[in-house]
């Protein structure tokens, strides 16, 4: 589904992915654990092609020189060069880090904008689905974005996303910030999500712990490399992963 | 009850004129100083199809309205495009553009008190005592149905929505599959379609004039100044405190007051306010 070969982003001369190379298979959640600055979010939205308006505002504005070496495929064609729109129309959908409601938008607008390239039934189907999944976005259809809490937040950002549409998708750091409660039930949801739709997802995190035992294979990153790459039980036993981030 | 009347006309003329400018400045983040020029240039443009070509009146205000909004699409596609996202230069290109086409007027011999528009219904009613043109009660209908309108549009269609949207969180919307450039030249479209109606509403209350852009401009950015930038409840309550103070000043003070209102206003609203009554941005300051 998705082939990433040589990935490569600086930020002038620091060198934010170093020759990344890994695959999301279809219909499996594949997970990206690293510490903070290890690349995660710059793989995210590279991905999603959000880096490449982040490149020509930079350019505008004179800021950092940014440049993308590497090969991204999706269902087989190159895509590197494509604006983030268009990618979206595609089937790649990024739940973004700090979830990013539209804070002045009701809880029912944001799943509309979500569903902009959605054809009314598929928009209308999808709603249906997001409430059955989240049934606490319901009571808060006419709620303001800016005045949910973190955990409805991030229930409202993926829901949002699911109303594009995706083929794949990209969940970056969900779990920031929540009670453990809550994470639990969402790690319960991005299960469903992918075993009802068949939605391949993948899942960038620091708090290993929690997602492995819904995970089909993992990618530890470091410093913006791949230094580990195995199931989850493979990652589980390894001894450096241990360490570094399950705590033991 | 005099008072009350022609402050409502004059609040009503104020959203009008404003409308558009904070419709390009919430989907954008742009104030479009180009504003005051597109507004007459609609009254040009009408005035031209309906007296040199001879097409009639609904069909000249319909074409100038299509013209202008093309336009407006243009001048973001083809040269703010390049300077988006840096406010000062935002501001230049299109103050630059705008005072390029208003002077061309001028050069052209679009001076004088000669370049009218007709009312759409002549006569007066007498309401309550106060005789008030058709017209201007025609301003005040218009100018509630196009509030409504934009309401509806912006709350309960996709591309109102989006338009939002991108106003809200640009790469968020990006990631909902929205074109923030071609979402942008729709909202410039459409606020240059909102100062083409507000043009063929008003004026033919009076003549047109090269100096109407520049004033109507001024009324656009201290509505919005004073509302705060971003806000469709602080254009209406930025239209009215403006509306009545000047029809309150002119009716106390005298008339020549009407601009000294209207400047005064943006002051005191960046000395107390900056970010305006009901406004929501916190750089405005910086912006305009």
């Amino acid at each position: 589904m998705l082939y990433i070969k040589n990935l490569m982003v600086f930020y002038e001369n620091a060198l934010a992915l170093n020759n990344v190379t890994f695959t999301c298979r279809e219909g499996e959640i594949t997970g990206v654990f690293g510490s903070n600055g290890a690349g995660k979010s710059t793989l995210m939205f590279t991905i999603s092609g959000i880096i490449l308006d982040i490149k020509k505002t930079e350019i505008m504005m004179g800021g950092e020189r940014i440049t993308i070496l590497g090969e991204i495929q999706f269902g087989g064609k190159d895509i590197i060069n494509i604006k983030p729109s268009e990618r979206t129309r595609r089937g790649i959908v990024l739940c973004p880090e700090r979830r990013r409601i539209f804070p002045e938008s009701s809880t029912l607008e944001n799943l509309k904008i979500g569903g902009y390239l959605a054809t009314r039934q598929e928009a209308k189907k999808t709603l249906e689905y997001v409430f059955s999944l989240f049934p606490a976005l319901k009571d808060l259809k006419k709620r303001e974005g800016g005045f949910l809490s973190g955990g409805e937040q991030q229930m409202l950002a993926i829901g949002r996303a699911l109303m594009a549409q995706p083929k794949l998708l990209l969940l970056d750091e969900p779990l920031m910030g929540l009670s453990p409660a809550i994470q639990s039930k969402l790690i319960q949801a991005v299960k469903e999500i992918n075993e009802k739709t068949g939605i391949t997802i993948l899942i960038a995190e620091q708090y290993a712990q929690p997602i492995f035992p819904i995970i089909h294979y993992g990618y530890v990153m470091e410093k913006g490399t791949i230094v580990m790459a195995g199931t989850a039980k493979e990652l589980t036993d390894n001894p450096h992963v241990k360490a570094a981030y399950l705590g033991a | 009850m005099n008072i009350f009347i022609f402050g409502l006309v004059n609040s009503v003329i104020l959203a009008l004129i404003a409308s558009g400018f904070a419709l390009v400045y919430g989907v954008s983040r742009l104030a479009n100083f180009a504003h005051g020029a597109l507004y007459i240039l609609v009254g040009f443009a009408t005035w031209l199809f309906l007296n040199r070509l001879g097409i009639n009146y609904i069909g000249s205000i319909f074409l100038s309205i299509v013209i202008v909004s093309i336009i407006g699409g243009a001048i973001y596609r083809f040269f703010l495009i390049r300077v988006k996202g840096m406010p000062a230069s935002e501001i230049i290109a299109s103050l630059s553009i705008g005072i390029a086409i208003m002077e061309l007027f001028r050069w052209r011999g679009f001076i004088g008190e000669a370049y009218m528009l007709p009312p759409f219904v002549t006569g007066s009613v007498s309401i309550a005592g106060v005789m008030i043109d058709w017209q201007r009660l025609i301003i005040i209908g218009i100018g509630l149905a196009m509030m409504l309108s934009l309401w509806l549009f912006t709350h309960h269609t996709k591309v109102g929505l989006s338009l939002r949207a991108i106003a809200q969180d640009k790469r968020a919307s990006m990631m909902s599959g929205i074109d923030p450039d071609r979402t942008a030249v729709i909202g410039l479209a459409m606020g240059s379609a909102l100062a083409g109606v507000a043009a063929v509403v008003i004026l033919p209350l009076g003549s047109i004039t090269v100096e109407t852009g520049y004033m109507v401009l001024t009324d656009a950015i201290a509505v919005c100044i004073i509302g705060g930038l971003g806000s469709w409840m602080g254009v209406l309550a930025g239209a009215f405190l403006l509306g009545f103070s000047q029809i309150l000043a002119t009716a106390f003070i005298g008339p020549h007051w009407q601009m000294v209102v209207v400047l005064l206003f943006i002051i005191l609203t960046l000395i107390l306010k900056p970010s305006g009554l009901l406004g929501r941005q916190k750089e405005l300051e910086e912006r305009v």
